[in-house]
């Protein structure tokens, strides 16, 4: 019990897997004495449609010590500044707002929502408060050339190819950061006498033995799931899409613009991503079983795309939206799509994937006599983690104004969750702010809550609320600085594929 | 309609360079891009620093004439008062392209629009026999130095960029006004990680010249106050029109 953890087994290799057996041996680059080995199947493809990061992705990579031009010019890469949200609110054209990755103009200082509306919300509450979403309907970059590596003039994420990803993480971790990379198929695991797992066996490279063992092995959850039989908490009856139809639809030019932002457009029973990439888009359709076919859902993507796609490959997944009852379990954590899934909404499958390898990372067990502390610890952070992204993802349905079925389904009372229902019942009143979100765990700021409720066009009752001058001319400041920061901005930048372009050309300066 | 063409002895054999106005091309640069060979001459008079270029990102080397664009402080009374013009100044209207046609050889452009040559004023660039006059000669001498040294800079600056001895410069500067700036995207050497070179990077930063390029740099950083005392005394040039 008090012999030190050295050996770390991750079992599956796509991006999860990749990301976590790297952020971990990073972390513990300089121990010599802990080993991590990712074992992967020469089998299984990875699903590889994660595509969309969030800002977290860049100081991932910088831990794992990857240069931005090297990740960008191999993966495909291009800048995301957050996600257009399309006929959300109602099934009309011009209904559209953004969730952008800048806090609104001097959030710290003062809430701007109780101002803007009181201005009669003629502009949009995400356009009024935040210069981002200028520069995406601009298809503008969140950078210069001149900026060094990883730097930003506006903040941003990520849209990546998930398969060269994997691949280029794999070049990374085995030759620069020691882990060892075994091709082989697991087919049982034999536990020691406590219980925890003491070897998996594999097909091709005999008894594979650890002191922890990551399970990335996706959606069939091999150790977690299969092994270990711990519950799935599912929450179809809350998030109602359970199937996805994606393609990939290449640019009709090669130097077609790239959108800055992940487009989501509400149909009628789900919604379509579109993310664009280097040299293509990934688009796919997330639809519910229960409100339309198969078929419809193929016809509405043809639709959306413009043409007939009998042409491209269509790939389907099927997958139940939800969470493990506990992600860490004996010697066991399991990571990724084992972990859980829901919809890609707001692209949570990747940032949970980094925030549980830097936790992992970060507090590794010393040995296994305090492991259960420390898996007790991480199972109560992502169980409120997932709690907190099924809330703020069916945010986005419940004040939608459309009438099909689907959309008037998720507006029924016994298909919100009670912590969200009091929160809208407060923000009735109060708009919210960053009081309502205290713990250390929150995955989503106060100010996104904002971007998604006013861009769906909630409002809050003011009558009651109370400002003051000083709160008036602070805010009136705020609107007119954004204005400026527009302004600037749109000046400076130049598109996402100048960016992109010049980046393949030069690199980017470390400084 | 600029067009940039290849000097040529026969078809421009009248052409004169009117000397007169070549220091005025650099008459509202803030920055001038310079070479390693010319750091000992700018060092008198100009702060040396280095900045990213626009298009590329890519370093390059400069001396500072002025705290804002279209600036220079060492333009007064219509002319560039400094006891060394830069390369990047002095060259002109003339620079080097490359000729597609041989084997990429340079060749000598000039700009047609350029009012430095003419065929009234100033002094012929070729001899009556259709060779290179004294002052084309001159003008050879100055485009071979630069060539060869924009090569030898970029080596200068890979160099730095691996010793990992560039840092971003914080200039701050308040004017005898009070009015103070803040001046971004510049780049210095720093000199405590200068100082702080093991033997061996030593050694590596020598064989080429750099080690004195690098303290020159360093060194130079020291005009900035002189560029600054420029800036306030022109600042507080009574205008003209109220002398007494």
């Amino acid at each position: 019990m008090t012999e030190s953890i050295k050996h770390i087994v991750v079992v599956g290799g796509g991006t999860a897997g990749w990301l976590t057996a790297g952020r971990i041996a990073a972390e513990h680059k300089e121990n010599q004495a802990i080993q991590v080995t990712l074992v992967e199947s020469p089998n299984v493809p990875i699903v590889g449609v994660g595509e969309g990061t969030w800002p977290t992705m860049r100081s991932t990579l910088i831990k794992l010590g990857i240069r931005e031009d090297d990740f960008i010019n191999q993966c495909d890469v291009s800048f995301k500044q957050g996600a257009k949200f399309a006929k959300w609110s109602k099934n009309i054209e011009e209904d559209f707002y953004y969730h952008p990755l800048v806090l609104p103009q001097g959030f710290s200082k003062v809430n701007l929502v109780p101002h803007w509306q009181q201005q009669g919300v003629s502009q949009s509450f995400s356009d009024a408060v935040c210069f981002q979403e200028a520069l995406c309907e601009k298809g503008l970059a969140p950078k210069t050339i001149r900026n060094p590596q990883y730097g930003a003039v506006a903040n941003y994420a990520y849209h990546l190819n998930a398969g060269k990803f994997s691949q280029f993480l794999q070049k990374h971790c085995t030759s620069n950061l020691r882990v060892k990379h075994v091709l082989a198929d697991v087919r049982s695991v034999t536990e020691n006498e406590l219980g925890d797992i003491a070897h998996v066996t594999t097909e091709q490279a005999g008894d594979i033995a650890g002191d922890l063992f990551i399970d990335c092995s996706g959606f069939s959850a091999l150790l977690i799931g299969k092994h270990y039989q711990i519950p799935f908490n599912s929450c179809n009856d809350v998030l109602f899409v359970d199937n996805a139809l994606a393609v990939q639809v290449p640019y009709e030019q090669e130097d077609d613009p790239i959108a800055s932002h992940t487009i989501s457009t509400a149909q009628q029973a789900g919604w379509i991503w579109d993310i664009g990439l280097q040299h293509r888009r990934g688009i796919g359709h997330v639809y519910s079983s229960a409100f339309t076919s198969e078929d419809q859902a193929y016809a509405d993507l043809s639709r959306y795309i413009g043409r007939n796609i009998d042409d491209l490959s269509v790939k389907k997944i099927s997958f139940d939206s939800g969470y493990r009852d506990k992600f860490w379990h004996r010697n066991c954590v399991a990571v990724g799509l084992a972990a859980g899934f829901v919809e890609p909404l707001e692209a949570s499958s990747l940032v949970l994937v980094e925030l549980s390898a830097q936790m992992i990372a970060e507090q590794l067990p010393a040995c296994r006599s305090v492991m259960d502390i420390i898996a007790k610890r991480f199972n109560d952070t992502f169980t409120y983690r997932w709690l907190r992204i099924v809330d703020f993802l069916k945010l986005h349905y419940v004040p939608s104004q459309r009438e099909e079925a689907f959309w008037q389904e998720n507006r029924a009372a016994h298909s919100i969750p009670e912590s969200l229902k009091e929160l809208m019942h407060l923000w009735r009143y109060h708009p919210p702010y960053d009081h309502d979100f205290t713990s250390n765990n929150e995955v989503f700021p106060a100010a996104s809550y904002q971007y998604v409720l006013y861009g769906m066009g909630f409002k809050t009752d003011l009558s009651l609320y109370r400002t003051n001058d000083a709160e008036m001319a602070l805010a009136k400041e705020q609107f007119h600085l954004n204005k400026m920061n527009i302004a600037k901005a749109v000046d400076m930048l130049p598109t996402n594929r100048e960016l992109i372009n010049k980046i393949k050309a030069f690199g980017l300066q470390a400084i | 309609m600029t067009a940039h063409v290849a000097l040529d002895a026969n078809l421009h054999k009248h052409l004169k360079l009117n000397s007169a106005k070549v220091e005025e091309m650099g008459a509202d640069l803030h920055m001038i891009p310079v070479v390693v060979s010319e750091f000992m001459k700018l060092v008198v008079q100009f702060p040396i620093l280095f900045t990213k270029h626009a298009d590329t990102g890519a370093f390059t080397c400069i001396c500072l004439t002025g705290f804002e664009e279209g600036e220079n402080l060492f333009w007064q009374n219509a002319e560039f008062d400094a006891l060394y013009i830069p390369l990047n100044v002095s060259r002109h209207p003339f620079f080097v392209g490359s000729d597609d046609t041989q084997n990429n050889d340079y060749v000598i452009c000039f700009d047609t629009d350029s009012q430095i040559l003419n065929t009234e004023e100033g002094d012929a660039i070729f001899n009556a026999d259709g060779s290179a006059s004294p002052v084309l000669v001159n003008a050879q001498e100055q485009l071979s130095e630069l060539l060869i040294g924009e090569k030898q800079t970029s080596a200068f600056i890979e160099v730095l960029l691996a010793l990992d001895l560039l840092v971003p410069l914080a200039l701050e500067i308040t004017l005898a006004s009070g009015e103070s700036k803040t001046i971004k995207g510049l780049y210095s050497i720093d000199e405590d990680k200068l100082n702080a070179l093991n033997e061996h990077q030593l050694v590596q930063l020598q064989a080429n010249g750099y080690l004195q390029a690098a303290y020159t740099q360093v060194a130079s950083l020291g005009q900035i106050y002189g560029l600054i005392q420029k800036k306030n005394q022109r600042d507080s040039a009574p205008n003209p029109w109220m002398q007494q």
